[in-house]
């Protein structure tokens, strides 16, 4: 499978950054208020399970093909501990929150969580958006 | 004489006839197995393997697991090769390599010129499918080329089933671990049982053209290519299939709307039931099979991740601990045993339920007979990690390890404790029952046709007791099967045809004289079919002619029923909305309506594309037998499995108010995903095969050269969204049940629960 491996890691990738952006919209339409509607609509959540479906075979298949020497340092580990966090957040965000002021926190956390995993995935690094930030 | 008075006749008259066919065929494949040899020599004398070898060489292949690791005749696991056709091959190959050295003095075979490899190959047919058994000193005997061919893939096979670091990625290819004989000796008979099983498939059987095995597998290098039957009984089924259906169509326009009962209940009959403390025990009976189903899902992740990393799962290396014939074992077993304890479950919740009687101790019974079923998973697991981790030793695999044959791997002792605990259900059930059975009411011929289903249930599993540990292979395919397709095909069926339409009248929707014809005439239609039908398994195993002709001809037959499952699935669903309160079984119904869908698609498309014997001849041990089996096992099975299991929930937890979302998210995660594991990796990969199996032979589309492609491995990766769907839906199916006991939701009267979820 080796010699597949820039295709997948565009698939991978493309659907990170699919169902991220996904979220962001879904989120930003439940606060606007009269749009909610919108990002809760059966082909939206549907869409959304099908994207990181992919996403998430996607991975497999990376976790196979690599050594497992490149996870040596604990970031994959990492990253798998703030993916249940970020889908935690979510959830919270957009359906189980019950205030507006929950959701729109859930929904600010549920994006910084994103953005440090997608840190730690560009670095390889568990401390990677610490660096980042000190470069 | 009335109606069902004519069917109880036809039925046992049906039944008689076929088992006493099936009986003689047993006869028949007896009599004209593959022989045993008691002497392998070569024709200055030596001895090249004796029939301890090639016994010893049986028990050891299936102390290792059998035919969960690679198969035999084409029976057993998908990928580890089929070690007949890579034995016949690898031999062919070895011979043809040596007689191209000495008489052409080039490299090997593939060298020389076609008409050159024509000859060579001709000349090799000639030798090869020679019989050379000699019946009355019980002797083949071989020429010395053939000795040293044999000794050459006897040596690949010791160094495979080692730990030689040479083959090392073969082993990772087949998803075999290191050193999976450590025995030497051992390595050595199990060379010797494979080579007579790749003998008895090369050569002619005595006055005849077709091999013991019916030519199987296809090799051209050995001249092995379907017989004229294969053909003949193809074209046949498939006129009997028309014939029957255009039957069946006729008996449904002549038959008409049937009677319905002249009012229907207002509320539901079965709301009404008391729940007895017997039938409240068989609460466990779910919880485990929750539990069994879910274990079952993630060896079947695992069994299904070996084929991509063969000995690693994720870095981890898993092989050293639970090695893939383990995880494939105990994945196809958990099928069995958690669709049989819903059912069971099932029988013992509704016996009393019927009668209304609670006999005296039965609540112990429905507890013993938990804490057996417990015991015999546990047990016989147990003694299986023994014997594939070779910690147990040859001497007691057979009664308490591994036996190696798919579906009843099981040692002999826990099969008769599971014998003996299906006898014990049986008398729990027939007990609760036997007030309703001996009522002179026009419920009786139901319950009686109930009681008989149970009984075959609890009886017939005693087909897997038939054999012995060194009974014949082909003996043991024949007793097998009667155990794989009678007992889980045949009778499961006539139980689950007779229980739903049971249900049916008891919540009032159906007339019970009504109910008893439909039984009986669909427990007719698919035993016609459905006892000799057992043969279509048994096509290569050494079996003569017959068997295939029987096979085929009555295997279609199989299917004429499922082509009509609409008029039933049709049925099903308007009785689900007969009544408003019906709503309170919406969900088991249609878990009963998806059961009718897969019946069509996982048994009758998926079943009928490998059935007939020249398809067959090429499909078996492909991946389009794994796409028949998982659609019809769970799709059929344990759907309604899932089915019986929420009925009798709704009995058990009447004021519980069943949550829409969770059981939609597991109806339909369920449903999408085993279409997704079927039509995106099993048809695929099972086509591409097919093709490679006809254009260079079976052992191609069985090789770690075929198998190990990137295309291939990518469709095994398609497999993911799929089964990651269904495990959505085992564990959406998992918190409704906890949620039943765990923190359930307000009770709401029991009337206005129907009302509040047809609203929803």
């Amino acid at each position: 499978m080796i010699e597949f491996y820039p295709q997948i890691k565009m698939l991978h990738v493309t659907t990170v950054v699919a169902s991220g952006s996904l979220f962001l919209l879904r989120g930003l339409t439940l606060q606007a208020g009269e749009w909610g509607r919108w990002a809760m609509a059966a082909p939206v959540r549907y869409l959304s399970y099908s994207i990181d479906t992919v996403l998430l075979t996607a991975a497999f298949m990376l976790l196979t093909i690599l050594p497992t020497a490149v996870y040596a340092n604990g970031w994959l580990a990492t990253k798998l501990v703030l993916l249940v966090v970020y889908v935690g957040l979510g959830t919270f965000a957009l359906k189980r929150g019950r205030t507006k002021r929950v959701r729109l926190a859930c929904f600010v956390a549920a994006l910084a969580t994103y953005a440090t995993m997608f840190a730690i995935a560009r670095t390889h690094d568990p401390l990677g958006p610490v660096r980042l930030l000190l470069a | 004489m009335n109606n069902a008075k004519r069917l109880w006749i036809g039925l046992t008259v049906l039944l008689a006839v076929s088992f006493g066919v099936l009986l003689w065929t047993g006869g028949e494949i007896h009599r004209k197995a593959p022989p045993m040899p008691e002497t392998v020599v070569t024709e200055d004398g030596t001895v090249v393997f004796t029939r301890a070898d090639i016994e010893q060489g049986r028990q050891v292949w299936q102390s290792i697991g059998g035919q969960q690791l690679g198969s035999i005749w084409g029976h057993g696991g998908y990928v580890a090769p089929d070690w007949t056709a890579d034995w016949l091959h690898r031999e062919a190959v070895a011979t043809l390599d040596a007689w191209a050295r000495e008489g052409y003095a080039v490299d090997d075979f593939a060298s020389l010129l076609p008409e050159e490899q024509a000859y060579l190959s001709r000349r090799l047919q000639d030798r090869i499918r020679l019989n050379t058994y000699d019946a009355d000193t019980g002797t083949i005997t071989i020429d010395a080329d053939r000795a040293a061919a044999m000794a050459e893939v006897a040596g690949h096979y010791d160094r495979l089933f080692g730990a030689d670091a040479e083959l090392g990625d073969l082993r990772e290819a087949y998803a075999m671990k290191n050193d999976t004989v450590p025995d030497a000796a051992h390595r050595a008979s199990l060379a010797a049982f494979y080579w007579w099983s790749a003998w008895a498939a090369v050569t002619e059987r005595p006055g005849k053209e077709i091999t013991y095995t019916n030519n199987w597998p296809a090799e051209s290098l050995v001249g092995n290519e379907p017989p004229a039957s294969a053909y003949l009984w193809t074209v046949f089924s498939v006129l009997f299939l028309i014939a029957g259906i255009a039957l069946l169509g006729w008996h449904h326009a002549r038959s008409g709307e049937e009677e319905r009962p002249d009012k229907l209940p207002e509320s539901d009959p079965l709301a009404m039931t008391v729940v007895t403390p017997s039938m409240r025990a068989t609460a466990k009976y779910f919880w485990i099979v929750i539990a069994l189903f879910l274990v079952q899902i993630l060896l079947g992740a695992m069994t299904a991740h070996y084929q991509v990393e063969g000995q690693e799962l994720y870095g981890f290396a898993i092989s050293d601990i639970l090695p893939y014939s383990l995880t494939r074992t105990w994945h196809t077993q958990l099928a069995v045993l958690w669709i049989a304890t819903a059912w069971l479950g099932t029988g013992l919740y509704i016996a009393p339920a019927i009668s209304g009687h609670e006999p005296k101790f039965q609540r112990l019974g429905v507890n013993l007979l938990w804490v057996c079923l417990l015991v015999i998973v546990v047990g016989a697991f147990a003694g299986q990690w023994l014997a594939v981790m070779q910690k147990l030793g040859l001497e007691h695999n057979f009664w308490f390890g591994h036996q190696g044959w798919e579906y009843v791997d099981l040692g002999r002792f826990w099969q008769w404790f599971l014998f003996i605990g299906l006898g014990l259900w049986l008398t729990l059930v027939g007990r609760a029952l036997w007030p309703a059975l001996r009522r002179r009411n026009e419920s009786r011929p139901i319950v009686v046709l109930l009681f008989l289903s149970t009984v075959a249930i609890g009886l017939f599993y005693g087909a897997g007791l038939m054999w012995g540990e060194h009974t014949h292979l082909s003996m043991v395919e024949y007793w097998r099967w009667w155990v794989v397709h009678l007992w889980v095909e045949g009778f499961f069926e006539v139980f689950a045809t007779a229980v739903i339409a049971f249900l049916f009248t008891r919540l009032g929707l159906l007339k019970v004289s009504t109910a008893t014809v439909a039984v009986l005439f669909a427990t007719i239609v698919f035993m016609a079919g459905g006892v000799l039908g057992t043969l279509h398994h048994l096509y290569f195993a050494g079996t003569p002619t017959a068997v295939l002709a029987l096979g085929a001809s009555f295997s279609a037959l199989e299917v004429v029923p499922l082509a009509y499952i609409g008029f039933e699935a049709w049925h099903t669903y308007k009785l689900g909305h007969a009544t408003p309160w019906m709503a309170r079984y919406r969900w088991p119904i249609l878990f009963f309506t998806a059961v009718a869908f897969w019946n069509l698609v996982g048994a009758g498309l998926f079943g009928f594309l490998i059935n007939p014997p020249l398809p067959l001849y090429f499909m078996q041990g492909l991946n389009l037998t794994p796409l028949h089996g998982h659609t019809a096992l769970f799709g059929v099975y344990g759907m309604l499995g899932v089915g019986l299991m929420l009925f009798c929930l709704r009995g058990m937890k009447p004021a519980a108010e069943w949550s829409e979302p969770v059981l939609r998210t597991c109806f339909w995660s369920l449903n999408i995903g085993l279409a997704g594991m079927a039509l995106m990796t099993l048809l695929p990969i099972g086509v591409l095969q097919l093709i490679a199996a006809i254009k260079h032979g079976y052992w191609y589309a069985r090789s770690a050269e075929f198998m190990q492609q990137p295309l291939i491995d990518l469709l095994v990766w398609m497999r993911v969204p799929g089964d990651v769907i269904f495990s959505v839906g085992a564990m959406a199916l998992a918190w409704f049940v906890a949620r039943l006991w765990i923190a359930p939701r307000k009770p709401a009267p029991v009337g206005a629960a129907g009302q509040e979820t047809a609203r929803s």
